[in-house]
């Protein structure tokens, strides 16, 4: 019985079932299944789909919407994780945001999909954030990860100034920092004194996993 | 049958009314009293048996107005042909599109631009290649190369059409050079296909005697026929638009009285490949913007008045001796503009260094072109769906989006055209995975082609005839002192 209700809450996901996310969650909650396990079937589910979507069988409206899905899934089993003080595991805490003066959030959220799909805690900032929003951010939520795109060469240099405010208020070793857009390369990165850089949406996700030291298995 | 595409749309006309009734006009005046050369005394004598006057010293025939609105009508706006696998029969005309193979003399190499005589196994997998490229319905007469290493010049089509025949099922046309419509309604017969004969003139105003010898034995095997009157203008034709769409307009008028003669009801569909002359070469501008102006007026006339069947042969070259810009653009325009005045075979695929050259590398590129077209004149649905003014409420104003809606994820597919070999990649990715541009990335997938596609067989008895019927055309043209 419960590993139907597990098997369902993954096929939502493989199905992008936004409509019927929120109930088959409350239905498996009302039917006592693991608030943690039931978690666990959403990122499966999340994570196959984030596969298919970096070797290009599937693509981007199909990777967004699996996430609606998990999204509208999430708030009954997260409330019961916490009924029941329990603690969900995760790859580690990453915010995520374009810079002030951009944007463009399409990356950005591919981005932040994939971290998730990939058993990352997510918190997304969304774009055109402030550097004082990104600092009061990692100072409240603690983060493992800053990771900040800019879409335009006027705006990268708005990723430096984040990373000099982190320093400035003693955050900097606090956490590491990723930097992505399209007219950021390594050496740009390099230069800005971010931690890692990832030219495409997959490769971000295997950047992190790096400075968190995680294998590329296993999360969730 | 092969669905190809249809127009769903007007025609986009270029000429108005009053000019096309001049045109047509003027065409029956020149077909009244300066006639056509025929150089076959049969064709003279069926033509004076049905009403024309014929001058035999001068090998004319003047053909009166109303014989040849006749023959225009006895001829069908739509045609099939046979293919060796019925999947791949065609039914041509209507608001069809369907896409031809170019072809071109020589192997071309894509890095330097050179030309060099092709082997049979190259001419062998060039086929293979167009054969597994959905946008090629239909191949011309020796494709795609006109010269074959070892192959003697007059056994080239028959060869060729051998070649076809083994390496691809969708249909082809034959050929008109010396006696090789005998051999070639063999072999089609030995699968038991269909050719789309044909019968080309020689402008201004003649047709030489292996043209209408090709079009008696293919009308006669029950074939239809593919015409032609290939003329350069300020050459073989008026250097105006409207002067080489009236002397084409005579050349191809002449030649479907002909064929109804011989055979009535025949299918046909008619050839536009009149291209301007380089003034200081003398050579053919076959990407030229004129080829646009005349293949325009030939679709509004034939297709649109006519209600014969278009093929427009402009796009088939590029005076282009690289698969690069130019030969992208000459060959996209010409093509674009056919598409969208109602043409209902385009020749694209493959050819460059004007007719010098093929390259199945620029087919396979051409495959994508061709896709893009002929998506385009299908136009797009409009109903409740694909409107989607719910969607457009509920998304409402920024920071609304649409991408994470089911809406996007199920329609894009319906709705886009993905490029096979198109770089889309963003810039880092490109340079991360080796810079590679649409002809290296056209090449990778020439290899998986290779490595991958098989064409339907023909069974060992076929093959058996095949070689037979070769060397009956090789016994023939040694007998005549040919090779």
């Amino acid at each position: 019985m419960a590993g139907s209700t597990l098997e369902e809450l993954k096929q939502i996901v493989l199905d992008f079932d936004m409509d019927k996310a929120e109930a088959v969650a409350k239905q498996a909650i009302a039917e006592g299944a693991d608030p943690l396990e039931c978690a666990r079937a959403l990122t499966d589910g999340i994570r196959e789909i984030g596969d298919k979507f970096g070797t290009g069988e599937l693509f981007l409206p199909d990777l967004v919407c699996a996430s609606e899905v998990v999204k509208n899934a999430l708030p009954p089993i997260i409330s019961e994780i916490e009924k029941q003080g329990k603690e969900r595991k995760t790859l580690g805490k990453v915010i995520i945001g374009t810079v002030f003066g951009d944007i463009h959030s399409i990356g950005k959220s591919m981005v932040a999909t994939l971290l998730f799909a990939a058993g990352f805690e997510v918190i997304d900032l969304g774009i055109n954030v402030k550097s004082e929003d990104f600092l009061g951010a990692v100072r409240e939520h603690e983060p493992d990860i800053l990771a900040m795109s800019a879409l335009l060469t006027t705006t990268m240099m708005e990723q430096k100034n984040v990373i000099e405010g982190l320093k400035k208020e003693h955050l900097r070793d606090r956490v590491k920092v990723i930097v992505g857009g399209s007219p950021i390369n390594q050496e740009f990165a390099d230069s800005v004194g971010a931690d890692g850089y990832g030219a495409t949406a997959p490769e971000g996700v295997k950047v992190a996993r790096k400075l968190l030291n995680k294998s590329d298995k296993g999360g969730g | 049958m092969r669905r190809g595409f249809r127009l769903n749309f007007e025609p986009v006309k270029i000429l108005t009314d009053s000019q096309i009734e001049a045109i047509h006009r003027a065409s029956l005046d020149v077909l009244e009293k300066t006639g056509v050369k025929f150089e076959s005394e049969r064709a003279l004598k069926l033509l004076e048996q049905n009403g024309c006057m014929v001058h035999y010293d001068e090998k004319i025939a003047r053909m009166p107005p109303s014989l040849v609105e006749e023959c225009i009508r006895k001829t069908p706006s739509s045609f099939s042909v046979k293919a060796r696998n019925p999947k791949n029969d065609l039914r041509i005309g209507g608001n069809t599109l369907y896409f031809m193979s170019s072809a071109g003399a020589r192997y071309t190499d894509v890095e330097t631009g050179e030309v060099r005589m092709a082997t049979m196994e190259e001419n062998d997998q060039a086929v293979l290649i167009s054969d597994a490229l959905d946008t090629i319905d239909f191949f011309p007469s020796y494709t795609p190369y006109f010269e074959i290493d070892g192959v003697p010049p007059v056994m080239l089509c028959p060869t060729s059409l051998a070649s076809r025949i083994r390496y691809t099922s969708k249909a082809s046309r034959g050929a008109q050079a010396t006696d090789t419509y005998i051999f070639e309604t063999q072999l089609a017969q030995a699968v038991d296909m269909q050719l789309v004969g044909v019968c080309e003139a020689a402008a201004p105003l003649s047709y030489p005697e292996d043209a209408i010898n090709a079009a008696f034995e293919y009308a006669g095997a029950g074939f239809p026929i593919y015409i032609a009157a290939g003329s350069v203008m300020g050459g073989s034709a008026p250097v105006t638009a409207a002067g080489a769409t009236i002397s084409n307009n005579v050349e191809l008028l002449a030649v479907v009285v002909l064929i109804q003669c011989i055979s009535s009801g025949i299918g046909i569909c008619a050839n536009d490949f009149v291209t301007p002359m380089d003034m200081q070469s003398g050579g053919f501008l076959f990407g030229a913007m004129g080829v646009n102006l005349h293949q325009m007026a030939f679709n509004q006339l034939w297709s649109g008045v006519y209600r014969i069947p278009t093929v427009n042969t402009g796009a088939a070259f590029s005076n282009s001796k690289l698969i690069d810009y130019q030969s992208g653009y000459e060959k996209t325009h010409t093509a674009m503009a056919s598409a969208l005045s109602g043409a209902n075979i385009i020749v694209l695929h493959g050819g460059v260094t004007a007719e010098l050259a093929y390259n199945p590398i620029l087919s396979i590129i051409n495959d994508d072109v061709a896709n893009i077209i002929g998506r385009t004149i299908e136009g797009f649905e409009v109903n409740d769906e694909t409107m989607a003014v719910e969607l457009i409420e509920e998304v409402g104003p920024v920071p609304g989006t649409f991408l994470n809606k089911t809406h996007t994820r199920v329609n894009w597919k319906k709705e886009y055209f993905v490029p096979e070999v198109a770089d889309r990649l963003s810039y880092q990715e490109w340079l991360q995975q080796g810079r590679k541009s649409a002809i290296d990335l056209a090449r990778e997938r020439m290899k998986e082609i290779l490595e991958s596609h098989h064409p339907d067989p023909i069974t060992p008895a076929q093959d058996r005839d095949i070689e037979k019927i070769l060397e009956d055309a090789r016994k023939h043209y040694r007998k005549k002192g040919l090779m």
